[in-house]
């Protein structure tokens, strides 16, 4: 499991994170959602290390990755797929994949890369394409492939949405959540479109302005219609 | 001092009273050293020239450019030719002479400097970088081209047409003040180039001032300085020791000359209208006469005439710079070096800034280069080369990248390490491949530190300790 | 007719060397995204390295692999002490700070070995190969040129595309972020970059110094060819540097042949431009890289 205590980040005089607790457990779908800056995105790189925390905690398993790099963070298996776009389109889409897992031996990451190819069959398919020749959602499944190939016990998801149409949307948060209970990972997922991810969370939280405004079963939350006006616009 | 600001005619006055003193502190501290220190000071005016251009160009429009050598080159083939080959062609009137060519050197940078600029103004740093090291190394070597007419390797030798009067009162190259420098040519044969016309200039000159000041008698030249200096006269304002380019004048002072009685005559105080003009400028040149007669005899020493000539074009280049850089143009080009897109949105075109930089360093360095070849009465590939372009960016970086001031300290430097090292190497007797290279050396690694640990050069990093100091000053008063 | 073939063949061996010197460049660019103009001024000094090398020990091999050595550690060097520090602050900084190591590495080989030129010895035959009763503007030593800098390119070509190396070399040029989340040291890659920069740029070195001779600026004229076959190839690509190296190569010697060598800058210079001008991305880069 992952969780933060009184995790706070400020970019110079912006605090775009205050105090945050939060705990993401294995095996389910923990959606975050907010409006524009609420602070979405910067937990997650901060989870992931690329942001650096001025007090709190990370903690995975117990055991605290705070301040750590990324390069590391991701060997200890949280795996962070970036908001926009996080492939590469120079490389080919099998290295693309490999990228995912250089340090690993290589059963370990052909292992990987045959669960990969099982969830999104499309990428088997193009292996030797470059990356650049994708579809948008190719692209992002290529891009949640590339994360799962470090075999992550954490997954951190920024708006994989974003820019896909809402079928494949669809789509992809399923997979994702079949994904979290069959292999048993910790999923945060954060979103703009609140419906679609509060339908394949179990758990939501709800930012605003660096806060979190509510934490709880994901249907009290999509039901709550005051929230849903105050901080979610719909 | 912010409502004078807000006029842009009043600032001008202001540059103008800042040139015109610096200038005149120049010509006095010219006339009384020695002639050796006389020739450094030819070097640095000539590169200080040079350098406003990349004060303008590196610092302010972001450009790293290497390609200034070459413009340097090209004022300087410009110079060369016309005077050596057009000398007795009227030209709408007038017999050729040293200024038309200074012009026609001026020209051929604003040309060859627009060329280049347009196809620059499209790359990014590196590829500018690279396109004008091309431009460095290339344009020299068009030289061998054109064997007859630009000297290929060997360049030119060049009659430097001398101001008529002062040559008169001389005997050919014999006087030349002992420092046998090779490179100091002065052939007698000139003399009959140099037409009767500047003989005339000389003499008007004369009469007019009644004191033989040969170092006034470079015709054009001196008229426009007169209205630069003139202008100071005019505003006759002593707030001038609030700028912060008068720090200048520390480099004059050491030898007081009666700065006190410049900087005190208020002269006319109309608004810089042309009947106050000739008053003050009486005023002036009398003044300036006044600190020079004693210095010269009949005697006429080509260091010293060197020293004021390059001084004369340095001081017109840095009043064009000042206005420019601190005017309406200056902010233009930091705002597209800082953020192109944000300067294109509020309607400035950032090409057309990173072309007018361009140019504008280009026709300083073409001017610069037109008098580097006079103060070395020659002129090759050889001494145009890469180097001299790397000693522009090292001298910009080190005095302080984006400052005028900078530029000038820059200038002194590339003159002054040589010298001071050569010293050094006498005293403890190091071998020449030591002293040769020392210098150097030193350049690059300064460069190297003064870009890792106080980008603003020498003048950026003072300012910011001042700054530190008054910030100080303030939170302990409140 | 045989005048063009014999100035074709002839140019082979030097734009070899241009290839390796804008290899270099393109080495650096792709990990640093940066153009280090001290690339050429580094090799030069390592060849007075190899040069020491080869004058106490008479082994040119050993001559070669000590300048790689030597270039290896002073790419780490300059990367460490120069470049690290400047490059993501100010980027007109750190062009400057390349041309600060220029002079400073010239006038230190300068205080070294002395400005005069001096010759290298060729571990084989330098003169023109008998063949079919005729002598070939080629010999023995361009063909070892050419054959140490294919093997460099081969080797350099397995190592980014085959190796997990390579891999990361690239993705933390492309996109270090992604790299970084990836686990990629990308700091480690940035410097690996500078060294086998540095190392090729040695090799080129070694190459060329018996046939131009070495001096502190000898080289100067190398950095001009090397960059325009660099950027014409795109920056980017090692295909790019390469083909355009040999091509660059090919271009001097034509020029050289039919007219004087020292319209050779003029060339370099007039193919940049045009290069610049209708081609603003390079032939093998992508684009947007260069305009602003
Ligand atoms: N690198 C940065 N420097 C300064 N401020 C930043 C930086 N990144 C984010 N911010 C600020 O921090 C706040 C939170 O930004 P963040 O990107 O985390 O929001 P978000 O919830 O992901 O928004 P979105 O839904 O638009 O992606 C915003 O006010 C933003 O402007
Ligand atoms: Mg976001």
């Amino acid at each position: 499991m992952l969780h933060t205590e009184d995790l706070s980040v400020s970019y110079g005089a912006v605090q775009a994170l205050k105090s945050m607790n939060l705990a993401v457990p294995r095996g389910e779908v923990t959606a975050v959602i907010g409006a524009n800056g609420a602070g979405k995105s910067t937990l997650m790189r901060t989870l992931a290390g690329l942001v650096r925390p001025q007090t709190g905690q990370v903690l995975l398993d117990g055991v605290s990755i705070t301040g750590k790099k990324p390069e590391d963070i991701v060997r200890m298996g949280v795996a962070l797929v970036p908001e926009g776009r996080s492939t590469i389109p120079e490389l080919s889409l099998e290295e693309n994949l490999r990228l995912g897992g250089l340090w690993r031996d290589k059963a370990g990451r052909m292992e990987s890369q045959q669960k990969v190819f099982d969830l999104f069959p499309i990428l088997a398919e193009r292996k030797n394409m470059r990356a650049d020749t994708l579809s948008g959602g190719e692209r992002q499944q290529l891009a949640i492939g590339r994360a799962l190939m470090s075999d992550p016990r954490c997954l951190l998801l920024d708006e994989p949405s974003l820019g896909l149409a809402p079928l494949i949307v669809t789509q992809i948060l399923e997979l994702v959540s079949r994904l979290a209970k069959e292999t048993n990972i910790a999923v945060l997922l954060v979103e703009q479109n609140a419906v679609t991810a509060l339908r394949v969370a179990t758990t939501g939280v709800v930012l605003n302005l660096g806060e979190v405004v509510k934490a709880g079963p994901a249907q009290e939350i999509s039901s709550d219609e005051e929230l849903r006006h105050a901080y979610l616009g719909y | 001092m912010k409502t004078l600001r807000s006029f842009p005619g009043n600032r001008i006055v202001w540059h103008a009273i800042i040139v015109g003193v610096v200038w005149l502190l120049l010509l006095l501290l010219n006339n009384n050293i020695d002639p050796l220190y006389s020739a450094y000071l030819a070097l640095v005016a000539m590169y200080a020239t040079a350098m406003f251009g990349m004060t303008i160009l590196v610092g302010l429009s972001g450009q790293v450019s290497l390609g200034n050598g070459a413009l340097m080159a090209v004022g300087g083939y410009v110079f060369a030719l016309t005077s050596m080959n057009w000398q007795t062609v009227p030209f709408f009137g007038w017999e050729w002479n040293a200024v038309w060519s200074m012009v026609f050197a001026g020209l051929g940078g604003v040309l060859i400097g627009g060329i280049i600029g347009g196809l620059a103004a499209r790359l990014k740093g590196p590829y500018l970088a690279g396109l004008t090291l091309g431009v460095a190394v290339g344009v020299p070597a068009i030289t061998n081209r054109f064997p007859e007419l630009l000297g290929g390797e060997n360049g030119l030798m060049l009659t430097v047409p001398y101001p008529a009067g002062g040559y008169a009162a001389m005997d050919a190259g014999g006087e030349i003040a002992g420092e046998a420098d090779g490179d100091v040519v002065v052939d007698p044969g000139t003399d009959e180039g140099a037409t009767g016309e500047d003989q005339q200039y000389a003499e008007l000159d004369l009469t007019e001032f009644d004191q033989g000041n040969d170092s006034f008698a470079e015709g054009d030249l001196l008229t426009e300085g007169d209205l630069l200096t003139e202008e100071n006269f005019d505003a006759g304002s002593d707030q001038f020791a609030e700028d912060d380019l008068l720090t200048e004048e520390d480099f004059g002072t050491g030898t007081d000359l009666g700065i006190d009685e410049t900087a005190a005559d208020p002269g006319g105080d109309a608004g810089g209208d042309a009947a106050g003009f000739d008053g003050a400028g009486q005023d002036e040149s009398e003044l300036a006469g006044g600190g020079l007669i004693d210095a010269f005899d009949s005697e006429f020493i080509i260091e010293r005439w060197q020293a004021s000539m390059a001084i004369a074009v340095a001081c017109i280049v840095a009043f064009a710079a000042l206005n420019l850089v601190r005017g309406r143009q200056g902010r233009v080009w930091k705002a597209v070096r800082d953020d192109p897109v944000a300067a294109a949105v509020v309607g400035i075109s950032p090409s057309g800034s990173k072309v007018s930089a361009f140019v504008v360093s280009s026709l300083f360095a073409a001017l610069a280069g037109a008098v580097f070849a006079q103060i070395l009465s020659f002129i090759g590939p050889g001494a145009f080369g890469l180097g001299l372009s790397l000693s522009l960016l090292v001298g910009i970086v080190l005095g302080g990248r984006a400052s005028l001031l900078g530029a000038i300290i820059g200038a002194l430097l590339l003159v002054w390490l040589p010298e001071l090292v050569d010293g050094l190497s006498g005293e403890r007797g190091w071998p020449e491949q030591i002293t040769n290279n020392a210098p150097n050396l030193l350049y690059g690694l300064l460069v190297v530190v003064v870009v890792l640990a106080a980008p603003g050069g020498i003048t950026g990093t003072f300012k910011s300790w001042i700054d530190k100091a008054k910030g100080r000053g303030r939170a302990t008063l409140s | 007719m045989t005048n063009f073939v014999d100035y074709l063949l002839g140019g082979f061996s030097n734009g070899a060397v241009i290839a390796l010197m804008a290899l270099a460049i393109v080495l650096v660019w792709r990990s640093t995204r940066m153009v280090n103009f001290a690339q050429v001024g580094q090799a030069m000094f390592t060849t007075y390295v190899a040069l020491t090398v080869q004058q106490s020990s008479g082994s040119w091999v050993l001559a070669l692999v000590v300048a790689m050595a030597a270039g290896l550690v002073l790419g780490i060097v300059v990367f460490f002490l120069v470049i690290r520090p400047v490059k993501n602050s100010d980027s007109t900084g750190a062009i400057i700070a390349t041309f600060g190591v220029l002079i400073a590495l010239q006038a230190g080989a300068g205080m070294i070995w002395g400005g005069d030129p001096q010759g290298f010895l060729t571990p084989v035959d330098n003169s023109g190969i008998e063949f079919a009763g005729r002598i070939w503007p080629i010999s023995l030593y361009d063909i070892l040129v050419l054959v140490v800098t294919a093997a460099l390119v081969i080797g350099l070509t397995l190592l980014f595309t085959k190796t997990n190396l390579g891999l990361s070399m690239r993705a933390a040029a492309f996109n270090p972020e992604v790299a970084r989340l990836s686990g990629v040291r990308v700091n480690r890659m940035l410097i690996t970059g500078w060294a086998i920069a540095g190392a090729t740029g040695a090799v080129g070195g070694v190459l060329i110094a018996p046939v131009s001779t070495i001096s502190p600026n000898s080289f100067d004229i190398l950095l001009v060819f090397a960059f325009t076959a660099a950027v014409i190839g795109g920056l980017d690509s090692l295909i790019g540097a390469v083909t355009f190296g040999i091509g660059t190569g090919l271009v001097i010697s034509l020029v050289s042949g039919y007219s004087d060598s020292g319209n050779a800058p003029i060339v370099a210079l007039v193919l940049l431009a045009l290069n610049l001008l209708l081609k603003p991305d390079g032939v093998f880069g992508h684009h947007g890289a260069r305009s602003v």
